[in-house]
């Protein structure tokens, strides 16, 4: 049984200045789960291209089946049945399924010409098979993100590959599809298919792992069977020091109810929100994606607009049209979409971080921008942001110092309410575990955090209270004591009706 | 957006096909002028002098478009000429060769066409023959009512001869590449000037396109190159005027009491042309006179519709009257009568 | 560290290099061009362009452009020349200038900013409304006998020419607005990423509206000065300046994705522009040749820019890469 089906080997790679892999050695038996876990920047991503022939390794050799093999790019790497899971999604809008299932190798009749009938009866007989629900000529920007996520998955792993990359497979799709994902590898493993799987989400990792390999700073830290191992053993091994506590929760003494929001409605979206939060307390919003969790915040903030509804701060009404609205009445919104309506990228970490207190360093026909290098400066040490200088481009830092420089953006506008929309996805688990602290911290202060999430473990270790939204209406709302996964995911996916909930109360 | 589109279009056709159907009324004849373009000093002179023109004869109505100086605008313009049959059609060519088809069809579809300022000539159509008695024809089966470039340059050309100091530094300012009435005034300024007098050295030449700016910013920076510049020759007076007012507060040419060191030639005798002769910056010009351009047009339109002659007779050159310190007041004087410039601007 | 300091400010003023190398060359290939005389010669020729210039940075940098400047310029120049003509008030006549060029943008900004219509289309249409109307406005014909308004682009202060004492004074105020206003960190922001900018509580509208009006004020000013430097109202006038505006930014280190672009950046742009035809006027080179030496150095210039400012990003990359272990 432990027939080794990808064997790597003293793989070295250096870029101009730096080492990114240095003596690289794992093994992957056939037919198993092979995790790879590492900080962001560990070197795991180069190590995927390596093997997908995107990067040619200084030194070092890649067996399969104890063979050595020289995969020179990508298309050979699929004809060593090697295929790949990315984990930004690449994809044309305008194509349609069918099209895009068939990328790279429509079939041609010998005049070149794609043979249009044959792609479209492979797409039904495909789809079909692997029970999905879409027409072949769909447009692929008429399926959800995590449709198309599930596409792709079962894509690469149809194509007849013997060794299927996966990298943050999870990052977008919902817990249903997970489960959903994990049934696939199952079928997969029991084929003798093996999987190397890049995943910053433990319990994940723990739920399929046959094997882990830990990587940190570009060399292999142990490779042992998953069953030998805990996830503190694994973070610990990945941030090089022992983590207390994945999640530095500390129950405090709640204040007023400061934050309310009455009747949220928007036609098609949402309806019939209400929602509030005390001082010092943290109120998670849970659900599946496409819940609408993200739409309500962002209404709540001003950046779309609302039918009707009502905001109390303090128990005062207040309106709020505009973003600057919300932080000029001490509510902020770290948006879920970092790139998208986050990060500034041509500008400096500095800019990035003051963008949103403009008022405070450009005052009375002056700027004070010794000022603002201060204040940037002293929350960036406070948030442990790791930058050579504050006039560094923020697109140059990694994922995580960036989310920090944007959560050092609303600590600057000193808010009363945060709402932090998904504010640990795609950072690694060291930069995870600070935000927990500062959010810790920032309540600790007196202030209130609403935080939207995905990963029901950090809802359920951080806040203090949850709401669960299913198709735009809040179906429950959870005590820090009635916490489980299982109870929210019956909420999430509306098999808990109110009267359900009312009885539970 | 598309319904948009057909109502605006048709707003428009309708708005088209009701100019000339006012005109029909009353029984005139339906005279066309294609003017070369509207933002060009003297095709919108000439095209207001064509409106006067034709005010004076009760018989003609006068419609004027433009072809804004696009080959393909103007193209339009003269294929809609055949569309609307207008009984007399007058084009102001911007690229002859290019206009030349264009000019032929209206002749084939039996409309009497006259090209005006520039002539069309038959080689524009045929291409050069090396022949010039061919080359220089004017078009078969049009006419023409021009003013003769080779002429106008002459004017100034004839006088630099007599005036240009031995062995002066000139810089010559052309119109654009490839402009007829541009390439045959810097024609004449050889014959009459440059063969004649070897010693002249041109210090600089270069295209400033007929354009004021454009002139000044290459003379500001000739005289920078430290050799004296004695004479400006340029190929119209919009380009001398920019010249000339790249040294107007440099001491080296204009002294304090105004007089220049130098000598500058332009043609057009356009207004600024004639108020810088009379400052005394401007040594001469030749007037290529828009009025009589505009005044013979109609005078020849009228008597072909009228039958008193055929259009392919029509063949006539307005005079280039010599504009300069002695004569400048009379021309002044017509400027002033046209509303182009005022008393007060004389002061 | 310290070498690596110094080459990371050569590559931070890589077009201040590309000037100066340009500058040198110049002064070898005529004795002429390193004269007082020459070079006050150039900065006066270079007035108008680098006032368009400013105002084409101020809208790339916040991710806009204006095509209808040239046209503005016309326009609002023609109009102040016909209102000094009549009332010999040169306030009066500016005023009129800048006002012209704001109700022009105002236009431009109404549809940029709130019928979202691409700036390329909204302010085309504008270059040839604008057109239109002047030359409506004057029949087509010049504007003659302009008096004492001239001195605003002819005159003198001491050894300086007016019109380069007022774009010094503009310059000075636009790097005010670029770097000590909320205003100019906003255009950053909006330029860099408008949905961020705006999320992040940033009246984006509002930003849009006034660089607008700074763009008409600037081109109010600069149709000014070229009516002034031309001694006549030339409806037909600066036709094309926008491309000389759009250049000079563009050369200078402005990104066409926004966000990016400084004003000594743009004016370095400018005299790299304007050295380069005065040079090759100074020396004769045939207007042709002129036009594809141009064309080559501006390229050559501006992807010598960002080549320089690519190994500076790379370099910063690995910094955090190499300190990353230590923390």
């Amino acid at each position: 049984m432990d027939e080794i089906k990808l064997r790597v080997e003293g793989i070295e790679k250096s870029f101009p200045g730096v080492k990114a892999l240095s003596n690289i050695s794992f093994r992957v038996r056939k037919g198993t789960v092979h995790a790879l876990c590492g900080e962001n920047g560990a070197g795991k991503s180069t190590l995927m291209k390596v093997l997908t022939g995107l990067y040619k390794a200084d030194a070092g050799q890649i067996y399969i089946d104890e063979k050595p093999v020289e995969i020179r790019n990508p298309i050979q790497a699929r004809e060593y049945g090697i295929s790949m899971i990315a984990q930004e999604l690449n994809y044309v809008s305008e194509l349609s399924v069918e099209e895009n299932l068939f990328m790279g190798r429509l079939p041609v009749n010998r005049f070149g010409k794609v043979d249009w009938k044959k792609v479209r009866r492979e797409a039904i007989k495909f789809l079909k098979e692997e029970n999905l629900s879409y027409a072949p000529d769909q447009k692929l920007k008429t399926l959800t993100v995590s449709d198309i996520q599930m596409l792709e998955i079962i894509k690469a792993i149809t194509n007849n590959a013997q060794i299927v990359l996966m990298d943050e497979p999870t990052s977008s799709i919902s817990e249903r599809e997970v489960k959903l994902l994990f049934e696939k590898i199952q079928e997969l493993k029991e084929k003798g298919v093996s999987i190397v799987y890049i995943s910053h989400k433990m319990d994940e990792v723990f739920r399929i792992a046959d094997d882990i390999t830990v990587i940190r700073d570009g060399a292999v830290v142990s490779s042992d069977r998953a069953e030998d191992l805990d996830i503190d053993t694994v973070i610990a091994r990945m941030v090089g020091r022992k983590m207390e506590n994945v999640y530095p929760k500390e129950i405090l003494p709640l204040g007023d109810k400061v934050f309310e929001v009455k009747n949220f409605c928007q036609k098609g979206i949402f309806d019939q929100i209400s929602f509030h939060a005390r001082k010092g307390e943290i109120v998670g919003f849970a659900g599946l994606v496409g819940a609408g969790r993200t739409e309500v915040m962002r209404a709540v903030y001003g950046l779309d607009p609302k039918e009707s509804g009502e905001i109390l701060i303090d128990g005062k009404p207040q309106t709020i049209r505009r973003p600057e609205d919300a932080i000029s009445k001490g509510v902020i919104m770290l948006s879920e979409d970092r790139k998208e309506y986050g990060i500034i990228p041509v500008r400096s970490v500095t800019e990035n971080a003051s963008v949103a207190s403009l008022k405070n360093y450009f005052y009375g026909g002056m700027s004070h921008k010794k000022k603002e290098k201060e204040d940037v400066g002293r929350i960036f040490r406070k948030m442990n942001v790791k930058t050579p200088t504050l006039d560094t481009l923020i697109s140059s830092l990694s994922g995580g110092n960036a989310q920090k420089v944007l959560l050092a953006r609303w600590m600057l506008c000193e808010p009363e309410i945060m709402i932090l929309d998904e504010p640990t996805r795609g950072i690694d688990v060291g930069a995870k575990f600070e935000i927990y602290k500062l959010m810790t911290d920032i309540v600790k202060e007196g202030r209130t955090i609403v935080m939207v999430s995905s990963e029901l473990p950090e809802l359920i270790g951080m806040c203090d209270r949850i709401y669960v939204m299913c198709q735009g209406l809040i179906t429950g709302c959870l005590e820090r004591k009635d916490f489980s996964q299982e109870k929210i995911m019956m909420l999430a996916t509306g098999l808990l009706n109110t009267s359900d909930r009312e009885e539970e109360r | 957006m598309k319904k948009w589109k057909v109502f605006s279009a048709a707003v428009l056709s309708a708005a088209m096909l009701a100019a000339p159907m006012t005109a029909m009324a009353d029984d005139a004849y339906r005279v066309c002028f294609v003017a070369r373009a509207s933002a060009d000093t003297f095709a919108a002179w000439l095209t207001n002098e064509m409106k006067k023109a034709a005010d004076q004869y009760d018989d003609i109505e006068l419609t004027c478009v433009s072809g804004e100086a696009d080959d393909a605008e103007m193209a339009k313009q003269l294929e809609d000429c055949i569309t609307k049959q207008y009984d007399y059609v007058i084009v102001q060519s911007n690229n002859n060769a290019a206009q030349a088809p264009y000019v032929k069809a209206i002749a084939d579809a039996g409309i009497p066409v006259v090209t005006t300022n520039p002539t069309t000539h038959q080689a524009d159509l045929d291409g050069e023959t090396g022949d010039p008695e061919v080359d220089n024809a004017v078009m078969a089966g049009t006419g023409t009512v021009d003013a003769d470039p080779v002429a106008q340059a002459a004017v100034g050309a004839k006088r630099a001869v007599e005036e240009v100091p031995e062995n002066a530094n000139v810089v010559v300012f052309r119109g654009p590449s490839g402009n007829y009435h541009a390439e045959k005034r810097r024609e004449a300024w050889d014959t009459y000037f440059f063969d004649v007098r070897d010693d002249v050295n041109i210090l600089y030449e270069d295209y400033a396109n007929w354009n004021n700016d454009e002139a000044m910013a290459l003379m500001e920076t000739w005289v920078q190159g430290g050799t004296h510049i004695d004479a400006i020759i340029s190929m119209n007076d919009n380009m001398a005027a920019g010249a000339i007012e790249a040294v107007r507060n440099n001491t080296d040419y204009i002294a304090e009491d105004g007089t220049p060191s130098f000598l500058a030639y332009g043609v057009d005798g356009t207004a600024q042309g004639c108020l810088l002769i009379r400052e005394g910056l401007l040594t001469a010009t030749a007037l290529q006179d828009a009025g009589e351009i505009a005044a013979l047009n109609m005078k020849y339109a009228e008597a072909v519709l009228n039958g008193e002659m055929d259009y392919t007779e029509v063949n006539d050159y307005v005079d280039a009257p010599e504009i300069n310190a002695e004569n400048v007041d009379e021309f002044l004087k017509i400027y002033i009568e046209n509303g182009e410039i005022s008393e007060a601007d004389l002061d | 560290m310290k070498n690596s300091k110094l080459t990371a400010g050569l590559q931070r003023f890589s077009i201040f290099i590309v000037l100066l190398v340009m500058f040198v060359a110049c002064s070898l290939l005529s004795p002429y061009f390193l004269t007082p005389n020459n070079l006050m010669n150039v900065a006066r020729q270079l007035c108008v362009g680098i006032l368009l210039a400013y105002a084409e940075m101020i809208l790339i940098v916040s991710g806009f452009l204006d095509l209808s400047i040239g046209s503005v310029l016309a326009l609002s120049g023609v109009l102040a020349v016909s209102t000094y003509k009549s009332t010999h008030v040169m306030v009066l006549a500016l005023l009129v200038a800048f006002l012209v060029g704001i109700v022009c943008n105002m236009v431009n900004a109404v549809f940029v900013a709130q019928f979202d219509v691409p700036a390329f289309i909204a302010t085309l249409g504008m270059q040839q409304v604008a057109r239109g109307i002047a030359l409506y406005y004057t029949g087509g014909a010049n504007i003659l006998q302009l008096g004492k308004f001239v001195q605003l682009g002819q005159g003198m202060v001491g050894p300086f020419p007016v019109p380069v004492l007022i774009v010094l004074l503009i310059t000075v105020i636009v790097w005010y607005l670029f770097n000590h206003t909320r205003y100019g960190r906003s255009l950053y922001a909006i330029g860099g990423n408008r949905k961020a900018a705006e999320a992040s509580g940033i009246n984006t509208k509002k930003s849009i509206f006034i660089s607008y009006a700074i763009v008409g004020v600037l081109a109010g000013l600069a149709g000014a000065i070229f009516m002034a430097r031309n001694n006549s109202g030339i409806p037909n006038g600066a036709v094309g300046y926008e491309m000389t505006g759009l250049t000079a930014a563009i050369v200078g280190g402005t990104s066409f994705s926004g966000g990016v672009g400084t004003v000594m950046g743009t004016v370095a742009g400018a005299f790299i522009i304007g050295f380069l035809e005065n040079i090759m006027n100074l020396i004769g080179v045939n207007s042709y040749i002129q036009s594809i030496i141009e064309g080559a150095i501006i390229v050559l210039a501006v992807a010598f820019d960002i080549r320089s400012k690519s190994r500076k990003q790379t370099k910063q990359i690995m910094a955090v890469k190499d300190e990353a272990p230590k923390a």
